[in-house]
């Protein structure tokens, strides 16, 4: 009888184990890929908007200008390629925004 | 209507090889094929490799210019953007076409940079790396362009003509690269008078520029003017590539087609 609820006590901490290695590795496995697809999914949700550039409200060009000013640091960590693409066109995309700012405040 | 074209015309004689003495740029005016190339040598010489002769006119048929040059993130001055055949293989620049995976027109693009084409002889590289060698285009010009509406400087080609008649559809987005955006509606065209007396107005439509370049192209990187009507353009700032002559004095139709652009009549 004590034999046999060793065994079961040993079966559940080996599921256990198991289980928690494998979410462990799981969560690594995804991690750097959340990571990126994080910044990219920042990037083209703030870039999606430049065709309608001209029809914002001023709030919400001025919170585009601040977003692309937060993920720039980001884009700057990623390797070289990667990094020269995005950093421009991000860069294009915020000169855009800030454009129709200043165009509306002296225009 | 008689008077301002033979007007223009004398203009563009006199005024031409003056602005060209005065930027110190008297060049041979390029020919057809040749209007719109690019010479790319950051590092090619550097690799042992000839410079890439890029151009334009196959690939401004088939995309938009705004796509290469905001979402594949190509400089607009030659030699601006650094590319390196690494940023090629991995799929930015060129290789974000040339890729040997992408289907244009029933063909494969062929790979740019890729380890399977630069082997031993380096043969494939010449495609591209190509100034000084003797290349036979994979596209003829002539051949290409041959059912085109004839312009009458640059390319030989009314591009805007073949854009507004659907005889070339230029693709303004590439899956995996593009964000998916809605269409948006253009500003309207608007008249800009010139300074010398005499000269029709320039009309500007910013939709038949907002096709090729949606907004973020020109604005603020060309147009950097806030305020309408504060910038004065000059013809010698854009002979020297500055606003307009960004793009019209390279690849779009010329400068020295002055009716395309002051095309308002003097009332």
């Amino acid at each position: 009888m004590r034999r046999g609820r060793s065994w079961l006590l040993a079966a559940v901490l080996g599921a256990g184990a198991a289980f928690t290695v494998g979410a462990a590795q799981a969560v690594l496995a995804q991690g750097p890929a959340a990571a990126t697809q994080d910044w990219k999914k920042e990037f083209e949700e703030i870039c999606a908007k430049t065709q309608d550039a001209m029809a914002l409200p001023m709030d919400e060009l001025k919170g585009l200008v601040s977003r692309c000013d937060k993920l720039k640091p980001r884009i700057e960590k990623l390797d070289e390629s990667q990094r020269k693409v995005y950093s421009r066109r991000l860069q294009v995309c915020r000169d855009l925004y800030q454009f129709v700012i200043e165009s509306r405040e002296k225009g | 209507m008689r008077r301002w074209v033979a007007f223009l015309a004398v203009s563009a004689v006199v005024a031409g090889p003056a602005i060209a003495e005065q930027t110190g740029a008297k060049k041979r005016r390029p020919l057809p094929p040749e209007f719109g190339r690019v010479i790319i040598n950051n590092a090619s010489e550097k690799a042992g490799l000839a410079p890439v002769s890029f151009d334009h006119w196959f690939h401004r048929a088939k995309y938009t210019c705004r796509l290469c040059h905001v979402d594949i993130g190509f400089a607009m001055k030659a030699g601006a953007t650094g590319i390196k055949a690494a940023d090629n293989q991995a799929g930015f620049y060129c290789g974000a076409c040339h890729n040997g995976k992408l289907v244009v027109d029933k063909r494969k693009v062929f790979e740019s940079c890729g380890k399977a084409l630069i082997g031993e002889n380096r043969a494939g590289c010449l495609r591209c790396h190509s100034v000084g060698k003797n290349v036979t285009p994979m596209v003829d010009f002539k051949t290409f362009t041959k059912d085109l509406p004839v312009g009458r400087f640059g390319n030989g080609v009314d591009w805007e003509k073949a854009e507004e008649t659907g005889l070339v559809k230029p693709v303004d987005f590439l899956e995996g690269v593009s964000i998916p955006r809605k269409s948006f509606t253009a500003q309207k065209d608007f008249a800009l008078s010139p300074k010398l007396q005499g000269m029709p107005d320039i009309i500007f439509s910013h939709q038949k520029h907002t096709v090729w370049n949606g907004c973020e192209l020109c604005h603020p990187e060309i147009f950097v003017g806030v305020k309408k009507g504060a910038t004065k353009y000059s013809m010698v700032e854009i002979f020297d590539g500055k606003y307009c002559g960004a793009c019209h004095v390279t690849v779009a139709f010329p400068l020295i087609d002055c009716g395309r652009c002051h095309a308002r009549p003097v009332q």
